[in-house]
């Protein structure tokens, strides 16, 4: 009989990387990640540094470092703008790829992602077939850690080799071997620096009053009892006691998802009015799609790419009932497009999570103009069951008052 | 994966045979002979970038009839027809 077995795919620098785009020779210097653009209430939020690069590093600069002391540390740091959207749309095709071989992934982060290897086994010859397979599929250099919890997996892959993967010994999957699991998984991360508990959003802050009282390794920290750690640190000092000795919460997998998305390439940087004009055009294109297949939708993803090189922006839009009506969409949407700190030169509208499907109340008195409507609609789908999604388009002015006749209005997909 | 259509736009210029007097009216549109010009306009644009934007507009009307608008591109000299 197997048991969990868990196995972490780790990217160092993912983000950072992407957001580096082709300059790549940039990551040998002293880089970190600008702190993200303020917007709206995270006005008055802290300023820190995402992801560093190796040169950082050595001058003590960590992720998640105030700003300004990073660049006491390092003066000349560089800080390079996040690319959150390029990021999420590459991260999610890596997601995609691993799911294709039938791994059910909970990504903990961009570039952090671990999966349970037992139900896979088999499948493909073994924990030493899966990540062959799993390598494979991803097409990307990635480092691979297997233990038998998911920290320890995480500890693992930061110390493995692109091309050596480490495995934790109690890893097997066999249940009889399970017996020790968590002690070998313990001992296996009691010489780690406390600094691995950063991989855990929660206890990103821990490490350092950790390092101060003189607690190095996470073997120091297991050794502590479970109540004086509470005394100090409350919940967050039992749950980095529970990591240290080798336990962790259970997997919980993100339900496999579909990928559904729009864009529209703006021809000059637009903000404002014609902006909002554009994201009615996405709206209506994504309702259209027969991918949707009459579904409402929960949750949208906006994003945009910047001018001059500034970078991306992204929002996530959770509705308040799942909508499929392009006006009430238009309404939730258009506010979140004040909180964009540029001009855009494409904007992009995906589906992250679909509701259940819409459905029309019949009203007592039927009023002839819904009638009508409905009909209208009812015709429209017809037209492009039969002749595809062109079959009844109207016309949308994206930027009525140009000066360049093709720049004011595309054929949308009509909504009746 | 889904497929990421672009938009279609509207009133894309396209190519046009134009006869062009010195003073860069022109004199023939696909070989109708220019009646009156009615309005001459010049468009400039994205001279920050890489690719501006210049267009030297006519409104014409041709002996048949026909009113055109076409411009000349003045950054590559070529001759489009828009309406």
């Amino acid at each position: 009989m197997f048991v969990s077995v868990i196995a972490c795919v780790l990217l160092p620098r993912f983000q950072l990387m992407i957001a580096a785009g082709d300059r790549l020779e940039l990551l040998r210097e002293p880089v970190a990640l600008a702190p993200a653009a303020a917007s709206g209430s995270g006005t008055g939020a802290a300023q820190q540094v995402g992801e560093v690069s190796l040169a950082a590093e050595a001058f003590g600069i960590h992720p998640g470092m105030r700003l300004g002391e990073a660049l006491a540390r390092c003066p000349r740091l560089v800080l390079v703008p996040p690319d959150p959207a390029g990021v999420a749309d590459f991260w999610e095709r890596l997601l995609v790829r691993l799911e294709s071989i039938g791994a059910a992934v909970e990504p903990e982060r961009p570039g952090l992602v671990c999966f349970d290897v037992s139900g896979l086994l088999r499948l493909h010859g073994g924990i030493d077939g899966v990540i062959a397979v799993a390598r494979r599929a991803l097409r990307t250099p990635a480092r691979f850690g297997v233990a038998p919890s998911r920290f320890a997996a995480v500890a693992a892959a930061t110390r493995a080799r692109v091309r050596r993967p480490e495995i934790v010994a109690g890893a097997s999957g066999v249940r009889s071997e399970r017996v020790d699991a968590r002690a070998q998984a313990r001992a296996y991360l009691a010489p780690l620096p406390v600094a691995l508990l950063r991989a855990r959003p929660m206890l990103a802050d821990l490490p350092e009053p950790l390092e101060r009282l003189g607690v190095k390794t996470l073997g120091e920290l297991a050794a502590f009892s479970p109540m004086a750690l509470a005394d100090r640190f409350g919940k967050l000092g039992l749950v980095a006691h529970d990591l240290a000795s080798g336990g962790d919460s259970a997997l919980r997998p993100r339900p496999a998802s579909e990928y559904l998305r729009e864009s529209l390439e703006l021809p000059e940087a637009v903000s404002g009015l014609q902006l909002e004009r554009g994201l009615g055009l996405l709206i209506d294109r994504l309702i259209a799609r027969r991918e949707r297949r009459g579904r409402t939708i929960r949750a949208v993803v906006i994003s945009a790419v910047l001018v001059e090189h500034g970078g991306t922006w992204r929002e996530q839009v959770v509705f308040r009932d799942a909508l499929a009506d392009p006006v009430r969409m238009r309404l939730a949407l258009a506010p979140h497009l004040a909180l964009m700190p540029a001009p855009a030169e494409a904007l992009r509208l995906a589906v992250e999570r679909f509701g259940g499907p819409a459905s029309d109340q019949r009203s007592l008195l039927q009023d002839p103009a819904a009638a009508r409507a409905a009909r209208l609609r009812e015709a429209i789908r017809q037209a492009r069951v039969a002749a595809g999604p062109d079959a009844a388009l109207r016309v949308l002015e994206v930027d009525p008052d140009s000066r360049f006749p093709e720049r004011r209005a595309v054929l949308a997909p009509f909504e009746g | 994966m889904s497929v990421v259509t672009g938009p279609r736009r509207l009133s894309i210029p396209r190519r046009v045979a134009v006869d062009a007097a010195d003073d860069g009216s022109p004199k023939v549109v696909d070989s109708r002979i220019v009646d009156a010009v009615r309005e001459s306009w010049l468009v400039e644009d994205r001279w920050w970038t890489d690719r501006p934007l210049r267009r030297r507009y006519w409104e014409v009307v041709t002996t048949c009839g026909r009113d055109e608008v076409v411009f000349q591109d003045l950054e590559s000299g070529r001759w489009w027809r828009q309406r």
